[in-house]
């Protein structure tokens, strides 16, 4: 295939599919482009698995800057790691696997820092990612908006291990299950009916609200 | 302001359809409300330029965060890292104060303390291979050891 003129978007035209065979064989393409310097194939590899990075690390509950310093150690290794890599389409499990060593270091410092294993230590809040104000022009756009974050809302109240899945699984594009099994060390298998349980927990938590 | 979810239009109403457009409508919230901050897509893009082909990576061995049985009482117990690369090993201690580290087999080296594309410092490795810096990294570091033989690179580590 053509490989160092993949357009940095060359993830938002592939189609959906569970399990992500259709970006998956792309990533493939695009280690072995950058093993051989090539920064756009590079790039698009950051564009197209950076969000799974981000849902990982947003998965594990850490606070902003403890998840900006895990983000960019997971890549900054990853650079390293590239020339070493055997298996080119599995890149999106390596990462969510790093990115969650990254994220259980960060709760074991947390942990002695404080001397304690109370939760909600671990629960700092996120400050980041308010930036929908600007969407907010119109009144459909409002009402719109006003739907997501109640959506988003019921989702962050979900319990720990179900919020913590489907924040992986609703990365951008859709991880493959090999990748949410990396991310969260769970058993392929329990992915999809885990998954299942989840999202009907969260439209029943939306039903009882009115939302839906 | 509901409608888009469970009318079945157009996609047939069975359950698993519902839970796709749930899944999918949370995964555009997502990109809305908590999408990767633009300072660290660029960081990670820019990245690309720490590769270094004529370096051999030292991998992390020991991590006292993850080996060490921890001791109560012990908050202020230093970070111990070791790294090895064949026969070469680099230890470090990260203290409050900065960072002591030795190089074995034992030679003077040059060390570069790295937190980016970057040295932030750099330090200097006795006849005993021992060093030390008054930086203290935190966020991202690795240690790049510059012997009279060769370059080695620690793995990226959060401090």
């Amino acid at each position: 295939m053509t490989i160092g003129t993949i357009p940095s978007a060359a993830y938002h035209d592939v189609p959906y599919t569970r399990g992500g065979t259709v970006e998956r064989s792309e990533v493939g393409a695009l280690v072995r482009s950058a093993v051989d310097g090539d920064a756009a194939a590079w790039k698009a590899i950051v564009e197209g698995l950076g969000p799974l990075v981000w849902s990982v690390v947003r998965a594990h509950r850490l606070s902003d800057a403890d998840a900006h310093e895990v983000y960019q150690t997971v890549w900054f290794r990853f650079t390293q790691h590239l020339d070493r890599i055997r298996e080119p389409e599995k890149a999106g499990s390596w990462l969510a696997s790093t990115a969650r060593h990254e994220c259980l270091k960060v709760h074991r410092q947390a942990r002695r820092l404080v001397l304690t294993d109370d939760p909600h230590v671990l629960d700092t809040v996120s400050q980041d990612g308010e930036p929908e104000q600007t969407l907010l022009e119109t009144e459909e756009a409002a009402a719109q908006g006003e739907r997501v974050r109640r959506l988003w809302q019921a989702f962050e109240e979900l319990g720990g291990r179900c919020r913590q899945l489907l924040r992986v699984l609703i990365a951008s594009p859709p991880p493959s299950y090999q990748e949410v099994s990396a991310a969260l060390d769970i058993a392929v298998g329990s992915i999809g009916p885990m998954r299942q349980r989840c999202l009907r927990r969260l439209r029943a938590r939306l039903e009882a609200r009115g939302t839906v | 302001m509901s409608d888009d979810i469970g009318d079945g239009t157009g996609f047939g109403d069975g359950p698993d359809v519902e839970e796709e457009l749930l899944e999918e409508e949370l995964r555009q919230a997502a990109s809305l409300l908590d999408p990767v901050p633009p300072a660290l897509l660029q960081s990670a893009v820019d990245a690309f330029a720490l590769r270094d082909l004529e370096t051999r990576v030292a991998e992390l061995t020991f991590d006292s965060l993850v080996d060490a049985i921890p001791v109560r009482g012990a908050a202020a117990a230093p970070r111990m890292l070791t790294f090895s690369a064949g026969e070469t090993v680099l230890d470090v201690e990260l203290t409050d104060e900065g960072l002591i580290g030795q190089v074995l087999p034992p030679a003077p080296a040059r060390i570069d303390i790295l937190t980016g594309p970057y040295p932030a410092a750099t330090a200097e490795a006795d006849d005993m291979g021992r060093f030390t810096s008054t930086v203290t990294p935190s966020g991202p570091f690795a240690l790049r050891l510059h012997t009279t033989d060769e370059t080695v690179m620690t793995e990226w580590l959060r401090a």
